[in-house]
């Protein structure tokens, strides 16, 4: 079953922010797979007992290496907090469905991340750059601990927007208070949203009142992560769809956010 | 080395399968030329009608292992023939599989419709889920389990295994129930009755309220459980709960197990059948035994 399960060293493993970490490991062939929106998934315990699931991630970058971007917020990424360069992860992936690209009409693209969401925004610049799109990120953290360096994606040409909750980087509020840097034209814009349900709602409220298409990157908690145990289902117009297999990348219409 | 195992007129390769509800998709994630060497595979348990499974959230983790509740979502028989069964057919291990009616007359829609197809070998009736609006399962009562075993064995053309509950006083005498109504096997254990709660909400942390625990941590009890019907039935046992490694398998073995599913730990690690079969296999080696019916029931008082 070698063909998605791999054992990949550790090459970096550092706190890019008071909150936020960064893992980079050596995974050559993965690189090359994986598209924007789709996952690795990671056994933080060698043993597998304790947390018993491995942690899903996406991928925030794949250029040589593989790279994720997380909150050490629970038992499993205080675990993978504590690797050390040289160290050797279990790694599932690239797994799940990726982000669509944009129609051929599209002249501006809106990335909308909240706090962690911005990990497979990245990796999606990355990708958008070569197609010379007005490409602009709306980001909401909580505070300035919650705020990401955000020099690649100016390396990416991306116009960048902060909002935070106390108003220490960026403008005071949430995400929805950087909506009008979108061209409200429904048929050269494109959004990608990825981050807590209630932002990502607030997005599609806004999307579906102007009729601007894009796609949303969902998430919820995961046991085997390859569409077999049906445990991250969640509701959509077209019923229960797994995050795991069917997504993580829906249509952004589609979602039924709670 | 002989490690083939025979339930009713079906053989099988070694003893080594998966449980229902813990595989799947295998063509796109996993190296088949590995996966067909298993002894056997089980589906996810099949219905008559398609069903869409209950409302989110349907996993959580637990102290080594989870709860789950899905809810048996599926296609249903027929979708399940069309959309499901050829990919499993292509893999080349035997098939069994699981199905479950919500009563006897779609017990005997879908055994109806399996007859008809080939390539199969044997048929898990699971009358032992936990997360679905029955109030008594089948496997909890003991001329339940008779009269539906018997009434299964009268009309299919494969074995008939019957799928047992944890959530019994005593499991052996349902397991005999089984053996009385004919069965060719039973597999057991089924996940527990268990919840957890989310103290902030003061609300089940499963959207069906209560859910089946499996994994590690339910393991001994499984252990015991297959060791104290494998004593009391004349016919095999299929054991499962917690199965991790080839040692974890062994005991299970040792205990009276005929054959070893590996489930939850699919889902952490998905080598795991292909871990545990090979790991018997060295085990066999290692220790000069050259069948597997040397190591089952082999346990001494």
């Amino acid at each position: 079953m070698e063909k998605i399960q791999n054992k990949y060293k550790v090459l970096v493993n550092e706190k890019l922010s008071p909150q936020y970490w960064r893992m980079v490991f050596d995974a050559p062939d993965l690189a090359g797979e994986v598209n924007p929106g789709q996952f690795v998934h990671i056994r933080t315990d060698d043993q597998g007992l304790q947390p018993f699931f491995r942690r899903p991630f996406s991928v925030y970058r794949a250029q040589k290496y593989v790279e994720i971007f997380y909150d050490a917020i629970g038992p499993g990424t205080r675990l993978l907090s504590l690797k050390k360069k040289g160290d050797i992860i279990d790694v599932l992936g690239p797994l799940g469905t990726p982000f669509a690209l944009p129609p051929a009409s599209t002249k501006q693209v809106v990335l909308i991340a909240g706090g962690i969401g911005i990990a497979p925004m990245l990796i999606l610049s990355d990708v958008l750059k070569k197609k010379k799109y007005d490409l602009v990120l709306l980001f909401g953290g909580r505070d300035r601990g919650h705020v990401y360096p955000m020099k690649e994606f100016k390396d990416n040409g991306v116009k960048v927007h902060i909002a935070t909750d106390d108003g220490s980087v960026g403008i005071k509020g949430r995400v929805s208070v950087l909506f009008d840097k979108i061209n409200k034209d429904p048929s050269s814009t494109f959004i990608y949203t990825c981050g807590p349900n209630p932002m990502m709602k607030a997005v599609q409220v806004f999307a579906v009142q102007h009729h601007i298409p894009g796609q949303a990157a969902c998430e919820e908690i995961m046991a085997c992560a390859l569409g077999a145990c049906l445990g991250c289902s969640i509701e959509t117009k077209h019923g229960f769809k797994t995050v795991c297999y069917d997504g993580p990348a829906f249509d952004l219409d589609e979602v039924k956010f709670h | 080395m002989n490690l083939t195992i025979k339930i009713g007129n079906a053989t099988f390769p070694n003893p080594v399968t998966v449980a229902s509800g813990t595989f799947g998709h295998a063509e796109r994630y996993y190296n088949l030329e590995e996966v067909k060497r298993l002894g056997a595979i089980i589906p996810k348990t099949v219905t008559f009608h398609p069903q869409v499974g209950n409302q989110p959230v349907r996993i959580f983790e637990t102290p080594s292992g989870m709860i789950n509740a899905i809810g048996i979502e599926n296609p249903g028989i027929d979708g399940f023939i069309t959309q499901k069964l050829p990919a499993l057919k292509k893999i080349g291990a035997p098939l069994i599989i699981s199905i479950l009616g919500h009563d006897e007359e779609q017990f005997v829609g879908i055994v109806e419709k399996l007859n008809a197809q080939h390539g199969i070998a044997a048929i898990e009736l699971n009358l032992s889920c936990p997360n679905l609006k029955h109030k008594v399962l089948v496997a909890q009562d003991p001329e339940a389990t008779t009269r539906l075993v018997k009434k299964m064995k009268s009309l299919s053309k494969f074995p008939i295994i019957a799928k047992l509950s944890p959530n019994v006083t005593d499991i052996a005498e349902i397991a005999q129930a089984a053996q009385e109504g004919g069965a060719d096997a039973v597999s057991l254990i089924n996940t527990f009755t268990a919840m957890a709660i989310d103290i902030k909400t003061r609300k089940s942390r499963i959207g069906n309220f209560t859910g089946g625990l499996s994994g590690p941590a339910i393991r001994p009890i499984a252990v015991y459980m297959v060791q104290r019907v494998a004593s009391q039935v004349k016919i095999p046992v299929i054991g499962m709960g917690g199965i991790m490694t080839a040692l974890d398998a062994l005991e299970f073995l040792i205990a009276g197990a005929s054959m070893v599913a590996v489930g939850t730990s699919n889902f952490v690690n998905p080598r795991a059948p292909v871990d545990v079969l090979e790991g018997i296999e060295v085990f066999m080696k290692e220790n000069k035994i050259s069948d597997i019916r040397e190591i089952i029931g082999s346990l001494k008082r």
